[in-house]
Order: C-alpha cells, then sequence, then structure tokens
C-alpha cells in the first residue's frame, strides 16, 4: 500500500490539469449560488422557519433537484477516465508491469475520485459561514456533520461504481454511461420501488425504503447519522472495488 | 543486483498464450544469459509482443513457464517487475505530466529510495540525453524524444533486464541511429530482449536473433552463425568432372555443387567449413590445372534470405500440419 500516496496524488494533478474538473467545479458552484438564495429566501420567511417539518439543510442540499442532477453527471463525469484512459492510450501496461499491485492502482484511483467528490462539495460549505456568522441564523451543526458524513459515503459508493465501469472498457463515453444509468436506477428505482410497495401496504416496504438513497441522505440532514446506512454503503464499495481489481487482474480488455 | 550475472537471465519454457482459439505464442522455450543482447525478429503478429507481455507479466501465460532474474512470471511477478525495465510499443506517457516529473514519479512507484531518487533521475536524462525537454511536456515533445523517455523510464530503477518492443518504430533516420547506439551502450550493464521486424536493426545491435513465426520459434542462433552459410560462386573453363573433384579436394571445403553450364563454363557452389574465406586458395588450384577462371565471388548470405527461409518453413509446415488435419 506505500505507492498509494503517489498514485493518488498523479491521479489528483491528472484532474486538474485537464478542463473536466473545472467544469464541474463551476456548474456546482452555481448550484450553490441558487440554492443559497433560495435558502437565504425561506428563512426570512418568519412563519417557515417556524415550522418544525423545515430543515435547512435538507433544503439547501440533499432534496434540491439541481443538486441530485449534477451528481448524476458529475460522477460518470469524473470516474470514466480513470482506468478507461488508460485502457486507450495503452498507459496501463505500463502502469501494470511496474512493482505495483492491482489493489493498489484500483485503491488509489478511487481514493482520488472521493477526493474529488469532496472537493465539489465545498461550494456548498463556503455560504455557511456568511449564514452564521454574518447572517447570525446558528442553525445546529449536528444536522450539517451528519450530512456531510453520509454524502461522503454515499460518494464513495458511486466513485467505487463509475470506476468498475470505467475498467471495464477503453471508451470513455461508454463508462460514463454505464455510470450513469446505475446511479440513476439506485437514485430513482429505490424511490420508485418503495412507493409502490408503500401503496401497497407490501410488508417489506420499509426495506425499500432503507435502500432508497435520497431517504437515506434526508435522514443525515435531520441529523441522525445512521450507522446501518453508513454500513451498506461501505459493504457496496468494497464489493464494487473487489470487482474492480478482479476486472484489472484478468485484463481481458483489449 | 549483481548476483543474477552468469546465470539464465531469461528462461522460458514452452510458453503458450492463447487468445480464445488462436494460439498466438506456440510452445515457445529459449533461454538469454546475462549480459546478451537478443533481439527478437518476426513479422507483425508473429508473436513477439505477446511474448513480451507474459515476460513482462502483463499477460499471463496460458501454460507453460518463464522466469525473469530467477523469479517465476506467474508465482512472483513483483519480484520480476522489479529486476525488469519495460518499454512497450508505440511508448505510452502520460501526456499531461513533465518528462522530469513523469521520470520522478515512476522513480518513486519503482521504489528507489528517496536518497537515491535524485541521482536515479539525473542520470537516465543524461544518458538518454533529455536535459533540454527536462521540464517540457509530454504530449508536446516529438517521437524521437518521447521514445528516449521511455527508454529512461525503463532504466530508471537500474533494472537487469531491458524488454523493449520495436524501440525504434517510427523513428526517423538520425534518431534511429541515436537509439540503436543507447541501446548497444546499455547492453554493457543490461541484458536486453528487443523485439523488431527491420533485420537491419538486428544486424545492428544484437549478437543473437531469435526469429520467430505464427507462435513458434523458427530459428535460434548467434548472428556469427547465421552468417556462416556464406557460399563461394566459381565459374572456370575446363572438363566439369574434374574441377568438381579438384575443389572437393581441396582443404577447407565442406561441399561442392554444380550449378550451371554455358558452353564450356561450368558453374560450382562452394561452401566453406566455418565460413572461411578460399578464394585466394582455390584460384590457386583452379590456375595450376590451367583452368581459366571466369567468375570468383563470395556471396555472404544475409539475415533475410535466413529469415525468409525460416518463417517460409514454418509456414509450410503448419500448412502440411493443416492439410493433414483436415485430412483426418
Amino acid at each position: 500500500m506505500r505507492h498509494v500516496p503517489t498514485l493518488t496524488r498523479r491521479e489528483l494533478s491528472a484532474y486538474f490539469l485537464g478542463p473536466m474538473a473545472f467544469l464541474i467545479l463551476l456548474a456546482f458552484q452555481v448550484i450553490a449560488a441558487l440554492n443559497f438564495l433560495e435558502l437565504v429566501g425561506q428563512l426570512s420567511r418568519p412563519q417557515q422557519a417556524l415550522s418544525n417539518r423545515f430543515e435547512p439543510m435538507n433544503m439547501y442540499i440533499s432534496t434540491s433537484t439541481p443538486f441530485w442532477i449534477a451528481i448524476l453527471v458529475a460522477i460518470p463525469a469524473l470516474t470514466m477516465r480513470l482506468i478507461a484512459e488508460e485502457r486507450r492510450s495503452g498507459t496501463i501496461e505500463t502502469l501494470l508491469t511496474l512493482p505495483v499491485t492491482e489493489t493498489e492502482v484500483v485503491i488509489s484511483k478511487w481514493l482520488a475520485g472521493v477526493c474529488m467528490f469532496l472537493v465539489l462539495l465545498l461550494p456548498f460549505l463556503i455560504y455557511l459561514p456568511f449564514l452564521y456568522i454574518q447572517g447570525r441564523f446558528r442553525f445546529d451543526l449536528g444536522p450539517l456533520v451528519a450530512l456531510l458524513t453520509g454524502l461522503t459515503s454515499i460518494g464513495m459508493m458511486f466513485v467505487a461504481i463509475g470506476l468498475f465501469f470505467s475498467s471495464m472498457t477503453r471508451n470513455q463515453i461508454i463508462a460514463a454511461i454505464w455510470t450513469f444509468v446505475v446511479l440513476f436506477l439506485i437514485i430513482i428505482l429505490t424511490l420508485l420501488v418503495y412507493s409502490w410497495a408503500a401503496e401497497r401496504q407490501a410488508p417489506w416496504a420499509e426495506a425499500a425504503r432503507f435502500t432508497a438513497v435520497l431517504y437515506q441522505v434526508q435522514a443525515f440532514g435531520t441529523g441522525k447519522l445512521d450507522l446501518r446506512y453508513i454500513t451498506l454503503h461501505l459493504s457496496v464499495t468494497t464489493f464494487t472495488l473487489y470487482l474492480t481489481v478482479k476486472v484489472l487482474e484478468a485484463r481481458r480488455v483489449n | 543486483m549483481m548476483s543474477h550475472r552468469g546465470t539464465g537471465m531469461i528462461r522460458v519454457e514452452h510458453l503458450t498464450r492463447r487468445y480464445g482459439a488462436v494460439r498466438a505464442v506456440d510452445r515457445i522455450s529459449f533461454e538469454v544469459g546475462a549480459g546478451e543482447i537478443v533481439g527478437l525478429l518476426g513479422p507483425n503478429g508473429a508473436g513477439k509482443t505477446t511474448t513480451m507481455r507474459m515476460l513482462t507479466t502483463y499477460l499471463p501465460p496460458t501454460s507453460g513457464r518463464a522466469s525473469l532474474a530467477g523469479q517465476d512470471v506467474l508465482d512472483n511477478a513483483l519480484e520480476v517487475r522489479r529486476h525488469v525495465g519495460y518499454l512497450p510499443e508505440n511508448v505510452p506517457l502520460y501526456t499531461e505530466m513533465r518528462a522530469r516529473e513523469y521520470l520522478n514519479f515512476r522513480a518513486k512507484l519503482k521504489d528507489v529510495p528517496s536518497a537515491r531518487r535524485r541521482t536515479a533521475v539525473d542520470r537516465v536524462v543524461e544518458r538518454c540525453q533529455l536535459k533540454d525537454v527536462e521540464n517540457r511536456i509530454l504530449g508536446q515533445l516529438s517521437k524521437g524524444y518521447r521514445q528516449r523517455v521511455g527508454l529512461a523510464e525503463a532504466m530508471v530503477h537500474d533494472p537487469d533486464i531491458l524488454i523493449l518492443d520495436e524501440p525504434t518504430a517510427g523513428l526517423d533516420p538520425i534518431q534511429v541511429r541515436e537509439v540503436r547506439a543507447l541501446i548497444r551502450e546499455l547492453g554493457q550493464r543490461h541484458t536486453i530482449l528487443l523485439s523488431t521486424h527491420i533485420m537491419s536493426e538486428v544486424e545492428a545491435i544484437c549478437a543473437r536473433v531469435i526469429i520467430i513465426a505464427r507462435g513458434r520459434i523458427a530459428e535460434d542462433a548467434a548472428l556469427d552463425d547465421l552468417r556462416s552459410g556464406d557460399t563461394i560462386a566459381i565459374e572456370a573453363r575446363g572438363p566439369a568432372d574434374s574441377i568438381l573433384a579438384a575443389l572437393r579436394s581441396a582443404p577447407g571445403v565442406e561441399k561442392v555443387t554444380a550449378k550451371t553450364r554455358d558452353g564450356e563454363f561450368s558453374g560450382f557452389e562452394v561452401h566453406a567449413r566455418n565460413g572461411a574465406d578460399l578464394r585466394e586458395a582455390l584460384a590457386v588450384r583452379l590456375m595450376q590445372n590451367g583452368w581459366p577462371l571466369r567468375l570468383l565471388d563470395q556471396r555472404r548470405v544475409t539475415l533475410e534470405d535466413r529469415f525468409i527461409q525460416a518463417v517460409t518453413r514454418v509456414s509450410f509446415s503448419d500448412a502440411k500440419g493443416e492439410a493433414h488435419r483436415e485430412a483426418v
């Protein structure tokens, strides 16, 4: 594992040597700004601020549609290059003939992707001190910490999925499309399945709700740091990374 | 790293690699001693790259064994990689990195200790003459420079063995000469296995050549041995049988064959033992018998002839084998 820092650093610098990371970052900054305006607008209406159903963190991030659309686009865009590009350019051959294990390669690329994901959340964070200090809106820090932890573990899972599809092909676009489709299913399909089950009052409705990423994030946003969700995300992450290592070891795609 | 000197640096036994039903490499065996420069020569698609990929542990063999510097490619892949520097075909590089930054990055991954890393990078930058471009972005370098960056990368950890896949492909004649000179120089410190489909390259760099065709070894010989197939062509006037007898009895002659007849002149082909040059001795012998000479010429068998012979032999035996299989 001693090669991981070196490899991760290269992946991160590769992100910032191309325009992609900056474009995505810009998009997130715009969304954060719009959401923040909306949040301030909501907070300045006193009757709503008193409502006990109002969760500022959820309205700012977790239930924001633009945020989720941006995530759906950003994760494939950030992960598609990681392995597919090495396959296309042939550098994978020099990489995998170094005294470096496939596991080290996969972990490093995944870590770089997770770091980038966290960087994407920064635009949302930079407004909050203004709200807290300048705006004197003393929101709870608990939900914020829980939400960040939850989003990180979801990001780990999403990046692992993107990395897996990037390892399957030499074509970045194909990797991106697969990642998008799978993430879309994870986010939307779980919601649909839950609402279908809830309508019929099926006994497994609660299980479907448990797997719905949007409900998980809402729970985090209200300050519930549910370790069952995090365990689920980390299990999926570990399994997907394991599969990616196996794909690299098989060297099948030419 | 010197401990491996004098032993078989690369040992390959019945190495086979299939892609589906196709046998890209078919039970090849050879051995390369320390300090040898061996050329792997073959037409496109003969299995050179696949062989090299198995030796560098990029591809696992379907069957057979290979060991480099005493380490098995399957059991001890990481150890093999530590002892091998590999330059793949077309020299894939991270095009967004700078030359020196790239070499430094690679040296780190190849476990060159940080105290020695700077010296190691300096050394390869100097040997591959990259000083002028060390801070340029790799994607903007010319093909020749990129080739040299690839070579520098392959040897930055001072490996025992260098495996170079078509190291001069796509270079202009001057760059080709530079890279060849560099490889010859590297041969003094490293064991080198290089692949090419250019005959003159093997003649210019290697002491030994392994010709492979259709995934099999067609010929494995020292370059000097290949050259010993030289013949002397003679045309003289006189009784053909007597001349033939006289040539056969000359010292140092291995074989004489009668070739052409042109009026009173007869043509002969003389094979000398060990490729010795017998022209003068044979001329004297014929003159003594009063047979005038019209032609006396040493004919070199070029590597190209041997290559084509070897490749057609393999293809022919393959065709026979297939015909046989179809008949059965």
